[in-house]
């Protein structure tokens, strides 16, 4: 599978260019365009693999979709158009036996040899994260696509590093965070506008996101009439 | 000539003397910079404080180009804004490196459009995110615009708001999601220059006619040259069934049409076959056949099933061959996401 990634970083999409046999796992509703020699099984389990229910549960609870989108190649240099519904960029990742946690509403599309499931990260973090109840684990060898709210940036975390919530897309599993205050006093982190923030640990990649949904909902919002 | 670069994004520019002292907008980044006089001060570089209680740096990421948008700060100059004197186009930027390697194309999304037609001369720049379309026309020649489309103009322009083209073309436009009404802009007092851009953040595309047909999703028409007839065209239930609305925008003659949309615009030339889901067509050639249908599952149980819960609902299958224009975002998408945000009413 080849990627190219276009008009980055607010309007971006990913073109896959796929060979006969190989297939894609996207998100629900990524798909915009396609060359007609694809075939595509909707299912709520990995391709070839187990999980059925439970897992398509976890993952509407991680702020994914019940249901998966398997794309297969019938043909040579077969095309793929996806791209996620708001403002954004994506980003690539080869995953090479690893893992990489990613928030929610992050995870794009990955190759078959991914194993997506959903995961929980404490009671803690459910409630104050600014992210979902669950995360999205992957793990495997291939390529990995995440969409963000705005642009992305890298940081390679050697000790600690923090990020507010809200901004977090995804980060290597040899990174800790737990939630705590900005400053050293609660009420001036609060004041501060900054409130509570994740603070990470560890030796690994982190990827954050340059703009939080919620912070842009609700400047919309309060203007909007009312439901 | 005067060297500069752009303090926040480092954009080269190269311009001539008599700016001197004048301010510019940085076409890559936006910045309001002033043009220093050419004895140019060494730019001092603020040293990074350091800290070493946060032993982190950042990289270089994985897979993100930012394709250098090659744009013209020309337009964006702040005094001079006329026809006649054009200041000097800046150096162009090298090409950048394609995203990973993986596929040798370079990305064309952020590329300028610029072109001679045999009606006027076009230049579609500050793509994709916020594109805006110059037109250098000679004195006498016109365009055809939607309402509210023009950004700014030369007062060499005439401008004239009117019914064009007769009832029975009037009335397709307005089924077509376009206005009743079309401006028409003349050249009168010798050559003139228009900008124009669309009312959401997005692209404009072009398209040259030579006596064939363009279809335009609703909404998407922008303006036209000469030559060019613009109505509305029935799509019957495949109209009713892709999502764009029962009638579709049709396009004829020999001339230009500029076209927009949210998102990016890519184009796409197909040869054997294509799918596109049916809220991401910005516009198609005649010369494809299309029809709605499913995502081709392996079984009909699985069609059914994709159809209901793959979030895809229908697609428009295309034949023949032609090209098709698709766009990256959706209104529509944006707009239910922010639904949410609606405070509710409390009785």
């Amino acid at each position: 599978m080849q990627h190219q990634l276009l008009a980055q970083p607010a309007m971006s999409i990913a073109k896959l260019t796929m060979q006969a046999g190989e297939s894609v796992t996207c998100e629900v509703g990524a798909m915009i365009a396609m060359t007609s020699g694809f075939t595509v099984e909707t299912t709520s389990r990995n391709k070839g693999g187990k999980g059925g229910l439970a897992k398509g549960l976890k993952r509407m609870f991680a702020g994914e979709n019940f249901f998966l989108n398997h794309f297969t190649a019938t043909g040579p240099n077969q095309t793929l158009m996806i791209g996620p519904g708001l403002l954004g960029d994506i980003m690539h990742y080869p995953l090479a036996g690893g893992t990489l946690i990613v928030q929610g509403s992050s995870w794009l599309a990955s190759a078959v040899g991914i194993e997506i499931d959903a995961t929980w990260q404490g009671l803690g973090k459910a409630l104050f994260s600014g992210e979902g109840m669950f995360w999205v684990k992957c793990s495997g060898q291939g390529d990995l696509f995440l969409n963000s709210f705005g642009s992305i940036y890298p940081v390679e975390v050697n000790g600690e590093y923090i990020v507010d919530t809200g901004h977090i897309v995804a980060f290597e599993d040899t990174l800790q965070f737990r939630i705590g205050k900005a400053g050293k006093s609660l009420i001036g982190s609060i004041l501060g506008g900054e409130g509570l923030v994740c603070k990470f640990s560890g030796q690994g990649k982190l990827y954050c996101q340059s703009h939080n949904p919620p912070s842009f909902g609700k400047l919309l919002g309060p203007k909007l009439k009312a439901r | 000539m005067i060297e500069i670069a752009c303090p926040h994004c480092q954009k080269h520019y190269r311009l001539e003397d008599r700016y001197a002292g004048k301010r510019a907008k940085c076409a890559g980044c936006g910045l309001i910079m002033s043009i220093n006089a050419p004895q140019s001060a060494p730019l001092s570089v603020p040293s990074a404080p350091v800290s070493p209680a946060v032993p982190t740096s950042r990289t270089a990421p994985v897979s993100m180009p930012r394709p250098a948008a090659a744009s013209i700060p020309v337009a964006e100059l702040v005094p001079p804004a006329s026809v006649a004197t054009r200041p000097p186009v800046p150096r162009q930027p090298p090409a950048m490196p394609t995203s990973h390697g993986t596929t040798g194309h370079a990305d064309a999304t952020a590329e300028t459009l610029r072109g001679t037609t045999s009606h006027l001369q076009y230049e579609i720049s500050q793509r994709p995110d916020f594109s805006i379309v110059k037109i250098l026309m000679p004195q006498g020649a016109k365009v055809f615009a939607e309402p509210s489309a023009m950004v700014s103009m030369t007062p060499s322009m005439h401008l004239e708001a009117g019914f064009k083209g007769g009832l029975g073309k009037t009335f397709g436009r307005l089924l077509g999601g376009e206005s009743l009404i079309i401006n028409t802009f003349t050249a009168q007092d010798g050559p003139g220059e228009v900008m124009f851009a669309g009312g959401a953040a997005g692209d404009v595309a072009y398209h040259r006619l030579n006596g064939n047909t363009l279809y335009l999703q609703r909404g998407a028409y922008m303006l036209n040259s000469e030559d060019v007839e613009v109505s509305g065209k029935w799509q019957g239930a495949k109209g009713f069934f892709s999502g764009e609305g029962l009638v579709l925008l049709k396009a004829t003659g020999t001339g230009d049409i500029f076209f927009n949309s949210y998102g990016a615009i890519i184009p796409i030339d197909v040869t054997e076959g294509f799918m596109v889901d049916t809220g991401y067509i910005v516009a198609f050639e005649e010369s494809l056949q299309y029809r709605v249908t499913v995502l081709p599952g392996l079984r009909t149980a699985g069609k059914i099933k994709s159809f209901f819960f793959g979030g895809e609902g229908l697609v428009c299958q295309f034949a023949g061959s032609g090209r098709v224009w698709i766009q990256t975002r959706q209104v529509k998408s944006f707009l239910s996401w922010v639904n949410g945000f609606r405070p509710t009413k409390s009785n």
